[in-house]
């Protein structure tokens, strides 16, 4: 299992997560942000537990965000 | 000759309140992710757009919201709802080169000011975004000679935006510089994935480098020059050519600099641009300007493009040639009125009687003095430590959310 932790207020909407991984990451039209899909929002944190299969691409996610908002932590 | 408009950037309040004492006559800054300062944690939001209007208008300064990144598709709904805001809030205009902002900010009737990241290098780019905006900012490449040639032709043409007044014309005066044409940069995207044209540049060409023989793999370190980082650019001792051009807008880069860099570098053109309508636009001055501009951030000064001469100047170091540097050292706690005193908590280093100090906050702006006298319990002392509670003499007003720096001359620290 992984944890994916997005801190969503500093991001800059450049896509780069969805294009990483789009089956967990999307772009809102609504204020122009990605959303973690399926994930819970808990003050500014975004976050979600998911299996092992999904590790590589959310990594490419995370090491892909410019502003280094996206961590992955294996549980 | 028409009045030129001193324009300065406002990352946060404090520079905000530092843009209108140094004496701007207009304020640019961003809102939410659409504006080339995205990274920085400063960036207003869209609930800040009532308060920045407020404060400029009670001091007739204009207000200019930038939004200025390349647009997707998942950032158009958010991008009308900032002008719609802006437009609600009175802003003056909005500073865009997409051309999706264009097209909307004349739909709800809200004036454009079309971004260097345009690059507009001439006369028929002019007239074609003249149906959209009422001002432009020239690419920062262009030479003197050519701003003039552009100015005069609006005038002949009689090119106007749609507010039916003549085009105006914007460019920088100072500030940082782009190694590449502003905004045509993608070095950063390559190593970092991290877009200067969404506002995300992590500035690769203020770095310094090590060239290495393919062959041989012998590496060169490239003697004391940051081959890709450019000087800063500074137009206050040919400021009575700038203005002569014809130009009606001067802006000064820095929207992620402190509020001691914006105070500085708007009082100084302040003065400047006055002296030259007044007549008094002298070489005493001008020494006195740049010797002020050095204090704050700057990556040494060229002439930039204007005067045509040179191809690029690089810097020789790091980071910043002010002379002078700040440290903090502690934060405002209250203010005596009748006594006309200020008490801080010194939270690090100490201050000594006679020391400068800097004060800002979103409030306060910026407050530079001398301490000329220091009370702890209300006694006299000649210096406080960490820890102390002290008071000093000030004339203006501070607030628990000011901050204190103590400022020293570089070499010393
Ligand atoms: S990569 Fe980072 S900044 Fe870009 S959209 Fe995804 S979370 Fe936001």
């Amino acid at each position: 299992m992984i944890r994916i932790i997005q801190q969503r207020k500093k991001c800059i909407g450049c896509n780069a997560c969805v294009e990483a991984f789009s089956s967990r990451w999307s772009m809102s039209r609504k204020d122009g942000k990605s959303v973690l899909i399926g994930g819970h929002k808990k003050k500014e944190i975004v976050s979600i537990i998911v299996g092992d299969d999904e590790y590589k691409e959310n990594v490419k996610a995370a090491t892909n965000c410019p502003v280094n908002i996206i961590k992955i932590i294996k549980l | 000759m028409n009045r030129v408009e001193l324009m300065s950037p406002a990352g946060s309040f404090e520079s905000l309140q530092a843009a209108i004492q140094g004496g701007a006559d207009a304020v640019y800054f961003g809102i939410e992710q659409l504006n080339m300062r995205a990274r920085s944690s400063n960036n207003f939001s869209i609930d800040d757009l009532a308060s920045i209007h407020e404060l400029c208008a009670n001091k007739k300064i204009k207000t200019y919201l930038t939004l200025n990144t390349i647009l997707y598709d998942h950032d158009i709904s958010l991008m009308k709802r900032i002008i719609n805001s802006a437009k609600d809030n009175h802003i003056d205009a909005i500073i865009a080169s997409d051309q999706s902002v264009l097209v909307y900010a004349k739909k709800i009737k809200i004036p454009v000011h079309l971004s260097t990241q345009a690059n507009i290098s001439n006369i028929e780019s002019v007239l074609f975004y003249s149906e959209y905006v009422d001002a432009i900012v020239l690419a920062r490449e262009l030479s003197l000679s050519q701003v003039t040639a552009i100015v005069k032709q609006i005038k002949k043409q009689n090119i106007k935006g749609p507010s039916g007044e003549l085009m105006k014309i914007e460019i920088f005066a100072h500030g940082a510089l782009c190694m590449a044409i502003s905004g045509k940069c993608y070095m950063s995207l390559h190593t970092n994935f991290a877009s200067a044209n969404r506002g995300a540049c992590i500035q690769n060409c203020r770095r310094s480098y090590i060239v290495k023989d393919k062959e041989e793999e012998i590496e060169f370190e490239i003697d004391n020059e940051y081959i890709m980082s450019s000087k800063d650019l500074c137009t206050i001792d040919f400021l009575d050519k700038i203005i002569s051009t014809g130009v009606n807008i001067l802006k000064i880069e820095g929207r992620g600099r402190s509020a001691d860099y914006v105070y500085t570098t708007t009082k100084c053109y302040r003065e400047a641009i006055d002296a030259y309508f007044k007549g008094s636009y002298n070489k005493e001055s001008i020494i006195s300007w740049k010797k002020q501009l050095e204090t704050v951030f700057n990556r040494g000064f060229w002439s930039g493009y204007y005067l045509g001469k040179k191809m690029g100047e690089w810097t020789d170091e790091y980071g910043s040639k002010a002379t002078l540097r700040k440290k903090y050292i502690g934060k405002g706690l209250k203010y005596y009125d009748k006594k006309k005193a200020a008490e801080f908590k010194l939270e690090a280093h100490q201050l000594i009687k006679g020391d400068s100090v800097l004060i800002t906050g979103p409030t306060t702006g910026v407050i530079s003095v001398q301490v000329e006298e220091l009370r702890v319990d209300n006694s006299p002392v000649l210096s406080v430590q960490k820890g102390n509670i002290f008071t000093m003499s000030l004339k203006e007003k501070i607030r628990p959310s000011d901050k204190l720096y103590k400022v020293e001359e570089k070499n010393i620290i």
